[in-house]
């Protein structure tokens, strides 16, 4: 009992907006009844189609994820190889960079944008998206480091490896579950953001999902496109739910990593 | 004492090392020398200093002071990867996610070398070790001994100049741990080069080792052969810490003396005593089984007490510990050395 009602609680506004999608115009707001696939028509058939802006998406977030790595992993692999207390330190800023109100940034994100030219810049996007990311990502994987116990390390000095080589062929596939689910918090992070790219870009050929729905809610003054909103989440949501499911128990795993011993 | 095989690479050499960490002296002016193909064990309890020493040796840690020399060669600038030494973890250290083959061949993998050397030396180290049938195996799929015989192997694949064992067997059930003892000794011999065991438990170091250095709170408190260890230690940890049941310890006239329990004999006190002997009275306290042997519990009257070994538990009633005076060892109660 208690299961159902949480699965409908949790479940209900997808759900609800599947049923918006394939349901007539007129049914939704008033009269009507029976099914159609005009919404979803309608977004592949404007200009430019839905998908474009999937892609756009798909190359922000990888990007963003991609660089998020980058600098995450580095600073992990330090933190955790640094002593008891300059790493307690230091993991404390990081922790309140991350508990930062990322909304207290546009306007500084704003004149970023103008001063050094990055508006309407795709691969741009990134620069905010990893920063924004990048506290979480470096507590998660610092913790799954210290998973890992110290002698495998000196055992892989011992045998001849240097720093690359040791991360690349030790560290690194060690810490993998935690590196999947670093990835794809940052890319689901990057999914939904709206705010940041709603001002950095303006081109619709550019825009991201979220900005791109928007528009689509406010395309008229008259009526509110419901149908065409709900075809263009389902859509835009699919994707994302896709991928957790493939990748759900890596994220468990990867998350809890570091869990058990502090 | 069966000669090395191999072409030795000298002796490990080690002068005045010490390791300071802050105001903390953990390796305070170590000296010492390992021939090739010679077993050497680091004996201590937790915190004298012997795992420190192993560090030392392959790099791990930096020196505070002193040298390390292979040979000709002064390993002490040179980084772990360059010092080609071979060393046994104490958790073995396998990687978790590679297979016994890639276990064994990553360093040399990376290293550069012609994959056809390196599946020549594999083979011939797994036969070795009896390890052609887990080749494949993940550590995860295998069972501490062979995940021991694997971190050996891992070892002996690169040849090295030096092997360095970090309490091999400390994983290993009691049982295994004899069983493997005289393979591993043979093993280690047969390699040629100097070895150094690090271990806490003092049957092992007889076991392995040719000779046992006693390290305590970072000192070297003797180097010496089991035999001589035990029968004339440096000073009264030596005596306490080698030997079990442990030494009987108590003062008489301005000395301490030290018996082990096993010359100690029980006698009724009104039964003759031979020319250079000694008794002390007693009363049992307890009596403990050893399996084969009996621990004997004695109170003196003076408040001391003693341990005696005997094959069988000892009657009630009075008795009378007593020693032949040649078994007596003498220290001095203020440094603790022995004195005779």
């Amino acid at each position: 009992m208690g299961r159902t009602v949480l699965l409908l609680w949790s479940l209900g506004p997808m759900l609800w907006q599947l049923y918006s999608s394939l349901r007539p115009t007129q049914a939704l707001t008033g009269v009507g009844s029976g099914w159609t696939l005009d919404h979803y028509r309608q977004l592949l058939s404007a200009e430019p189609p839905f998908g474009h802006y999937l892609v756009n998406t798909a190359l922000v977030g990888s990007s963003s994820t991609l660089l998020t790595l980058a600098l995450a992993i580095p600073c992990a692999y330090g933190l955790s190889r640094l002593g008891q207390r300059p790493a307690r330190q230091i993991s404390l800023v990081v922790a309140a960079a991350a508990a930062f109100p990322a909304v207290l940034l546009f306007l500084a994100l704003l004149e970023v944008a103008r001063d050094w030219q990055l508006a309407n810049n795709l691969l741009a996007l990134s620069l905010p998206y990893a920063g924004l990311c990048l506290p979480l990502a470096v507590l998660l994987l610092r913790a799954a480091f210290r998973e890992i116990p110290l002698e495998l390390e000196e055992a892989a000095l011992i045998d001849g490896l240097n720093l690359w080589q040791r991360l690349r062929w030790v560290l690194l596939p060690l810490i993998a579950p935690a590196l999947a689910s670093t990835a794809l918090l940052v890319f689901i992070f990057c999914w939904n953001e709206y705010p940041i790219a709603l001002t950095w870009l303006s081109r619709q050929e550019l825009l991201t999902l979220a900005p791109a729905i928007a528009r689509i809610a406010g395309s008229s003054v008259y009526t509110i496109p419901y149908g065409a909103f709900a075809a263009a989440t389902v859509l835009g949501g699919a994707p994302m739910i896709l991928l957790l499911l493939l990748f759900q128990r890596q994220i468990i795993s990867g998350l809890t990593q570091g869990a058990i011993k502090g | 004492m069966s000669q090395p095989s191999t072409t030795s690479t000298g002796k490990l050499r080690l002068t005045q090392v010490s390791r300071r960490i802050g105001a903390q002296l953990l390796l305070d002016q170590l000296s010492l020398e390992v021939e090739p193909g010679e077993i050497l064990a680091l004996l201590g309890p937790s915190g004298c200093g012997k795992s420190t020493t192993l560090r030392l040796i392959a790099g791990l840690d930096p020196l505070s002071g002193g040298a390390v020399w292979l040979g000709e060669r002064n390993l002490t600038p040179l980084p772990p990867g360059e010092r080609r030494v071979g060393m046994v973890f104490q958790s073995y250290a396998l990687y978790p996610h590679l297979s016994v083959e890639r276990n064994l061949s990553l360093g040399l993998e990376l290293r550069g070398q012609n994959q056809a050397s390196i599946q020549g030396e594999l083979q011939r180290v797994l036969s070795l070790l009896e390890l052609e049938g887990l080749r494949q195996r993940r550590p995860a799929e295998l069972s501490g001994g062979q995940r021991q015989r694997v971190a050996l192997a891992r070892a002996l694949l690169r040849q090295p100049d030096l092997f360095l064992l970090d309490e091999p067997m400390s994983n290993l059930d009691a049982r295994l741990r004899e069983d493997l003892r005289p393979e591993l000794r043979q093993l280690l011999r047969s390699a040629g080069v100097p070895v150094i065991v690090v271990t806490h438990d003092q049957q092992e170091a007889m076991g392995l080792a040719d000779r046992i250095a006693v390290l305590q709170e970072g000192r070297l408190q003797q180097l010496d052969t089991a035999e001589q260890l035990y029968s004339r230690p440096a000073n009264r940890f030596v005596a306490r810490f080698i030997g079990t049941p442990s030494i009987n310890l108590f003062s008489r006239d301005g000395q301490e003396i030290g018996l082990r329990p096993e010359h100690l004999e029980l006698a009724r006190p009104d039964a003759p005593q031979a020319e250079g002997w000694r008794g002390l009275d007693g009363q049992i306290s307890h009596q403990e089984w050893l399996g084969d042997r009996v621990v004997v519990h004695l109170t003196t009257p003076g408040g001391t007490t003693l341990r005696v070994l005997r094959p069988r538990p000892a009657p009630e009633g009075p008795w009378q510990v007593r020693w032949s005076s040649d078994a007596e060892l003498h220290f001095d109660p203020r440094t603790g050395v022995r004195i005779h």
